[in-house]
């Protein structure tokens, strides 16, 4: 009976998946449309991270074709299409090359959050010479030659490059002086030993710092207390502090306020959007969180209030991120292709995304410094963003212009 | 060059199988399906290298990908380093994962069963961190504008379903040769019963080492085209779990040891993980992971040992392939070599001072004794005398801690089992140790590879000793079915076939009633009239009184009494041994 029971109910469930194999692809083309994608992980580790930037690319397009969609194009709604770039670079290059087989009049793209995924999807989307945006930082997306990709984030070398030498500009626009020492605590894994080795190699002599802390660990991190006794006895004007993981975080935080060195008496510096992320809110709590500032890509900033507002209200989110706020950047960037080629044709809108200079309009305020590529596809001439935890809530303190707090740096 | 029907019919199948590859790749328009159709090439490849080893021999991986990726970092490194081609790196690779495999094989082929499956998890993962650690995180295949063929870069993506199919069909080519060769035998024999293997003569370690190289050849190689298709390799997409598991799931879904299980299972796992990708991923992320876990269960629960075996069970049956029988029909000339040359009643096996214990046990003590040349000697004891061990230290399973054992003048000391055996001393279990799933013939033919050339030498001489011992008629019948004295016999059989000058027989006539005890007797006493010198162990006595001409007595690892079967069964040390020492006494009243 168990059996027989068993046997029905596995061919029901077969039958139900093959209804759902053959159901048509959902989302039919509109009479005057153009048609974007974006790949993104939307299942799997990284689905957290697919789900902000679909909530950004969903606004991003409701806000484009309520402005009346491309005029150029006479009034051609924009119409996005979604695809799971999973949890593999197999799996992210396949849903590329579905896309684009799938697609034939795609006009441009934006993907996948990693950059392992974002190397595989945009070898298929050069091919086939389809203009593609990504958030993905590291320095190989723009170093192969190609010339259909868009890096809107400053790369991985640059952004190590610039984050002590912008630090060390905040704190003396805040407190009128130079820090001279620095400690460092990172784990050995990949981001933060790429990230350390130049600082390492003279780079952090050259911004006229001592290293008086130097801290490796391999993560987890059982006890923090070794690592902080080390930073209280050599008491650095500030520690950069670069974890990977989450709960490695914590324990340093929980260690330092044990140590009655946590609220900015010692500034911590990291890197990267995970420091300003709602779940390191949640796990951390806004106590241990406060004063903490972190370097990164691109935050929200100054006349993006109206839209943080808004943002918040329709997705219920604590506050507005990097991956959401891209998510909403780059159909901006693709409406405005769009808008100024005049043409519904992929080739066009690269050519004008290449020959971009943006400063003003919605694409523009989504992003530090202008929207302008040089020939490798990557930004110029932008700023190295800070944020700093305050309250709860983590703020674009730097550059001034850009900020929507003042930073908060303890006199030494 | 000759094949048998069988492999004509597998050949045929394979030229079918490329053919409808080739069909479908015509047909299929877009880049996405001939991409689908490429990664299910490959992926079969993958499962058919880790069934080369793991399927045949029976030693699970969990580790492969760690030659997949080896693979796949050959390719990439050499082209960003030193710009070679795929061309070459690809069967560079080969090169790279068959070495590979001998590193790893070397310290993990101590292990069996679980332990060897959980130590080869550790290879990949290890492997993943030292190629993070080395800075190789992320490394794109350069596109190459100029000479991009050369570079094995091609615009049109049915050339790579073509690489793939071309390195498929290669893989499938050398999976038949293996399965049908004395490698695949001597797989299928450790799968089934590792120390019977190594004791018919099988070098198990050799086997194994050649099996772990060659699966990692072509892993290796099947990882080096994938990271020429997917333009992207980084440490979690080639040396990850998934790509171990992968390997593992299509052939357990397909059929484990089947040449089509694989294919099988990644023609239907990967477009059906690929498709619940593209229809659900966007709609209900992380669906298509349980309905593909769902489906896994479901034929798991269908089809236990995989598709490919539930299909050839239920409209195939096992059906028993014709085998060539020697021509001459049954009269068969028993002819050991040399044998006859030499003097009979020469002291054949000689063991001197034979001892090794167990923690404090002494299992052997002191043990002399010497066989003649053609001798039918018995040793008996009761149970726990140490009768089985004085066997497993003749034959190589144990090492003696003191004394010697020498065999036709020679020291076998030292000598692995598969090396005594090849000495000329062949044996047969205490129970039975079968090789259940292959035909008596092919069990028999197991045992003859020591003593022949070639394979087709191998098959006659076993066809030869199942006459010998009168199971010619069931050569072709599957070992597992065999009633006990059929079982018994196969066993001598398997003994007997690389014409051995002596067998240790370990209790063969335990258990048998007394039709089949005659059959067995008459067996052994035709052999041992044949000229092969027979030394066998029995608890027994009744049936040795009849079958022996010369007896020793086994007790507490020492011998106690030496003889005719007449002078023994009177010995009062014997009686004693066997029936107490009460007893003992009152037959030295009684013969007083």
């Amino acid at each position: 009976m168990t059996h027989k029971l068993t046997r029905r109910s596995v061919a029901k469930g077969l039958a139900v998946s093959a209804v759902a194999l053959a159901l048509p692809a959902i989302g039919r083309a509109q009479a005057k449309s153009v048609k974007i994608a974006m790949i993104a992980p939307m299942s799997g580790p990284w689905a957290r991270q697919g789900q902000l930037l679909r909530m950004g690319a969903d606004l991003a397009v409701e806000d484009i074709n309520a402005r009346g969609g491309i005029k150029s194009l006479g009034g051609a709604k924009l119409n996005i299409i979604y695809a799971d770039a999973g949890d593999s670079t197999e799996k992210a290059k396949n849903a590329a090359q579905r896309l684009v087989a799938d697609n034939p009049d795609l006009v441009g793209g934006t993907g996948s959050w990693l950059s392992s995924f974002t190397l595989a999807v945009t070898e298929v989307t050069e091919r086939a010479q389809i203009p593609w945006l990504t958030l993905s930082y590291s320095d190989a997306i723009t170093n192969r030659g190609f010339k259909f990709v868009f890096q809107t984030s400053p790369t991985a070398d640059w952004q190590a490059a610039q984050t002590v030498p912008t630090a060390l500009d905040l704190a003396q626009s805040a407190t009128g002086k130079r820090p001279t020492t620095v400690g460092l605590i990172m784990d050995n894994t990949a981001a933060p030993t790429s990230f350390a080795k130049p600082l390492r190699e003279g780079g952090f002599e050259k911004a006229g710092l001592k290293l008086v802390v130097d801290q490796i660990y391999t993560p987890p991190l059982s006890d923090a207390t070794p690592l902080i006794e080390k930073v209280r006895s050599a008491k650095p004007d500030f520690l950069l502090l670069l974890t990977s993981a989450m709960p490695d975080c914590k324990l340093v935080l929980e260690k330092l306020d044990e140590f009655k060195l946590s609220h900015g008496k010692i500034p911590l510096v990291g890197n990267g959007a995970p420091f300003g992320s709602p779940e390191l809110l949640k796990t951390i709590g806004p106590e241990l969180l406060e004063g903490m500032l972190f370097s990164v890509a691109n935050w929200p900033m100054k006349g993006q209030e109206e839209f943080i507002e808004r943002f918040k209200k329709k997705t219920g989110e604590p506050f507005l991120t990097q991956d959401a706020l891209c998510g909403y950047g780059h159909p901006a960037i693709l409406a405005e292709a769009l808008e100024a080629g005049g043409a519904a044709d992929k080739i066009k809108v690269a050519e004008a995304i290449r020959a971009m200079n943006l400063t003003t309009g919605p694409a523009a305020q989504c992003f530090p410094g202008p929207i302008k590529f040089d020939e490798k596809g990557r930004r110029v001439d932008v700023p190295m963003i800070f944020a700093q935890w305050q309250k709860g809530v983590p703020l674009t303190v730097f550059p001034t212009d850009l900020a929507l707090a003042t930073p908060v740096w303890p006199s030494v | 060059m000759s094949f048998s029907p069988a492999v004509k019919r597998q050949l045929w199948s394979i030229v079918g199988f490329a053919v409808a590859v080739l069909a479908l790749m015509a047909f299929l328009q877009s880049d996405y399906f001939e991409l689908v159709l490429t990664q299910v090439l490959l992926w079969a490849v993958m499962s058919l290298a880790w069934n080369i080893l793991c399927g045949y021999s029976g030693y699970f991986s969990f580790g492969h990908a760690a030659f997949w990726g080896l693979g796949a970092y050959t390719v990439a490194l050499g082209l960003i380093h030193f710009d070679l081609s795929p061309w070459l790196t690809i069967p560079a690779g080969a090169v790279v994962g068959g070495l590979a495999g001998a590193l790893i094989g070397f310290p993990t082929f101590r292990l069996r069963g679980h332990y060897f499956a959980l130590a080869m998890l550790a290879y990949p993962l290890a492997t993943l961190y030292v190629f993070q650690w080395l800075g190789y995180q992320e490394i794109p295949l350069p596109m190459k504008r100029e000479a991009p063929i050369l570079y094995m870069q091609f615009a049109d993506p049915r050339a790579y379903v073509a690489l793939a199919l071309g390195l498929l069909v290669v893989t499938l080519l050398i999976s038949l040769k293996v399965e049908n060769s004395r490698f695949g035998i001597s797989l299928f024999a450790i799968k089934q019963n590792e120390p019977a293997a190594e004791a018919a003569g099988i070098d198990t370690w050799r086997w194994k080492m050649l099996a772990l190289m060659l699966s990692g050849a072509l892993a290796a190689m099947a990882g080096g085209l994938y990271a020429v298709v997917l333009l992207v390799v980084t440490p979690e997409a080639v040396f990850g779990m998934l790509v171990s598991a992968q390997a593992l799931i299509l052939a357990l879904f397909g059929g484990v040891g089947s040449l089509w299980g694989p294919v099988i299972g990644a023609a239907v796992l990967v477009p059906l993980a690929e498709g619940l990708n593209a229809k659900l991923g966007d709609v209900l992320p992380g669906i298509q992971g349980v309905v593909y876990g769902v489906a896994i269960i479901a034929i798991i629960l269908l089809a236990p040992e995989g598709v490919y075996w539930r299909i050839r069970d239920r409209f195939a049956g096992r059906l028993p392939e014709a085998v060539p029988m020697p021509a001459g029909g049954g009269a068969i000339p028993a002819m050991p070599r040399q044998v006859r040359s030499r003097m009979a009643g020469e002291d054949l096996l000689v063991l001197r001072d034979l001892g090794i214990s167990f923690g404090g046990l002494r299992a052997l003590d002191g043990v002399d004794l010497s066989v003649p040349e053609g001798g039918l000697y018995g040793i008996i004891g009761p149970n726990g005398a140490g009768k089985t061990t004085l066997f497993n230290v003749i034959n190589g399973f144990l090492s003696p801690e003191r004394g010697s054992i020498s065999f036709a003048g020679e020291s076998l000391v030292g000598l692995r089992p598969n090396q005594v055996c090849r000495k000329g001393i062949g044996r047969t279990f205490q129970v039975v140790r079968a090789f259940p799933r292959m035909t008596v013939l092919e069990n028999v033919t197991a045992g003859a590879f020591v003593g022949a050339a070639d394979d087709a030498e191998a098959r006659y001489m076993a066809a030869a000793a199942l006459d010998r011992v009168g199971l010619g008629a069931r050569a072709n019948a599957l070992a597992g079915g065999l009633t006990n004295r059929e079982l018994r016999l196969m066993e001598l059989a398997r003994a007997l076939a690389p014409q051995p000058r002596l067998v240790l027989l370990d209790e063969t006539l335990a258990g048998l009633g007394h039709d089949d005890l005659d059959a067995i007797l008459g067996a052994i006493r035709q052999v041992s009239a044949q000229g092969v010198t027979v030394l066998i162990i029995e608890h027994t006595m009744q049936a040795m009184v009849q079958l022996v001409d010369h007896f020793d007595v086994l007790d507490h690892g020492r011998l106690i009494a030496s003889g005719t079967p007449e002078t023994v069964v009177r010995n009062s040390q014997v009686i004693e041994a066997y029936l107490g020492k009460k007893w003992a006494e009152q037959v030295a009243v009684a013969a007083k």
